[in-house]
């Protein structure tokens, strides 16, 4: 068992201490720290699975519509499968979820198919409205998504965290052999 | 079986309960049913009217959720279905108005008009579903004891001739008020 990195705990520890006791989630490499640490140390949190991030964003706006303090755990590519349930459910009906967004495609990324989507990110944020601040640092995590759920809750707005990869890959990946 | 007749039933059969509607014709007819504050009326996000149902359905789990979906709707996030599958809420009735086309775009046929069968999907996902064709039948499936989490209501387009309030963030106060969860209570408690 690998050790569970920092930012990961901060980030439970952050959406708990918001309030947040619903999480909806897409999984990926990075968020699955997160996904354990939740079952392990914050058992009253509930965690749904959505088939896709589209949906995840529905089930969020339900929660939401029903008492709870919701959070969406999302891949960057992810969000761009949201964007129509972002844009004309959860901004106009004036939703708050809080957003986790695991980067691809920023700085350390190795995969060409991710970096157009990743590089797009905060532009496509600011472009619909969702304020949004990335984690600079592991010590910063639950600092940062307790901000972004005061936002949220506060101004009936989503609010995004963007773990960036040098944050969830701090070693640099090992490449395909040239050979 | 008219959309409106099949929406009638719904809101019967719904009582003083949540119904959540799929974004145009269908959230057209449950306004022209009966406006009153439980019903949430999507005005976009074509395709998630059962997720938010089944938001709602985790979130109260004391309340009989409905949603009033259509069936080029749900094709649009057929994965909603194997999330349901797999959570089974036994609070959450679907009513799948399937009349075969986009009526709210003009009426271009869907594949359900070309034998797409929304029922067998759902039990692909191990949901219990069943298909119907009359009111009796709805009716009955709504108020019995047999509960499938999703009816596929073969209905006929019944063109709409009234709008739900276009203001989203009303709708949404009157629903969130109407169910038991008022914002500014939730607000007060995000404070303390």
């Amino acid at each position: 068992m690998s050790e569970r990195p920092a930012w990961a705990a901060g980030v439970c520890a952050g959406l708990h201490a918001a309030g947040c006791r619903d999480a909806v989630y897409v999984p990926d490499n990075p968020l699955s720290h997160v996904l354990a640490e939740m079952r392990e140390r914050y058992r009253d949190v509930r965690l749904t699975l959505a088939t896709r991030e589209e949906e995840a964003f529905g089930i969020a706006a339900g929660l939401y519509l029903g008492g709870r303090r919701p959070a969406v755990l999302v891949q960057s590519s992810g969000l761009g499968n949201s964007l129509n349930a972002v844009t004309s459910l959860v901004i106009p009906y004036q939703i708050p979820i809080v957003i986790i967004v695991s980067m691809r495609g920023d700085i350390g990324e190795w995969n060409a198919a991710q970096v157009p989507m990743g590089r797009a990110m905060r532009p496509i944020l600011d472009a619909i409205g969702i304020p949004h601040a990335a984690i600079e640092s592991p010590a910063d995590a639950e600092r940062i998504v307790r901000l972004a759920a005061s936002t949220a809750f506060g101004t009936r707005m989503p609010a995004a965290c963007l773990v960036p990869r040098r944050i969830t890959s701090p070693a640099a990946p090992r490449m395909p052999s040239a050979s | 079986m008219t959309r409106l007749e099949a929406t009638r039933l719904v809101l019967t059969a719904a009582g003083d309960a949540p119904v959540v509607a799929s974004l145009g014709h269908p959230a057209y007819d449950l306004f022209a049913a009966g406006d009153r504050p439980q019903n949430f009326y999507t005005w976009g996000s074509m395709g998630m009217a059962s997720s938010i149902g089944l938001g709602i359905a985790l979130a109260k789990p004391a309340a009989r959720v409905f949603v009033v979906d259509g069936d080029g709707a749900l094709l649009m996030n057929l994965g909603s279905l194997a999330t349901i599958g797999l959570l089974k809420p036994p609070n959450l009735t679907i009513v799948v108005m399937d009349n075969g086309e986009y009526a709210t775009t003009g009426g271009q046929a869907t594949p359900t008009a070309h034998g797409a069968d929304l029922e067998a999907a759902a039990r692909a996902m191990r949901l219990d579903a069943a298909t119907v064709r009359t009111e009796d039948d709805l009716g009955a499936l709504l108020a019995g004891g047999r509960r499938p989490i999703v009816i596929v209501a073969k209905v006929a387009e019944s063109a709409p001739t009234a709008k739900p309030p276009l203001d989203c963030v009303f709708i949404k106060q009157r629903f969130m008020a109407a169910i038991g969860n008022p914002e500014e209570a939730a607000d007060a408690a995000g404070r303390a």
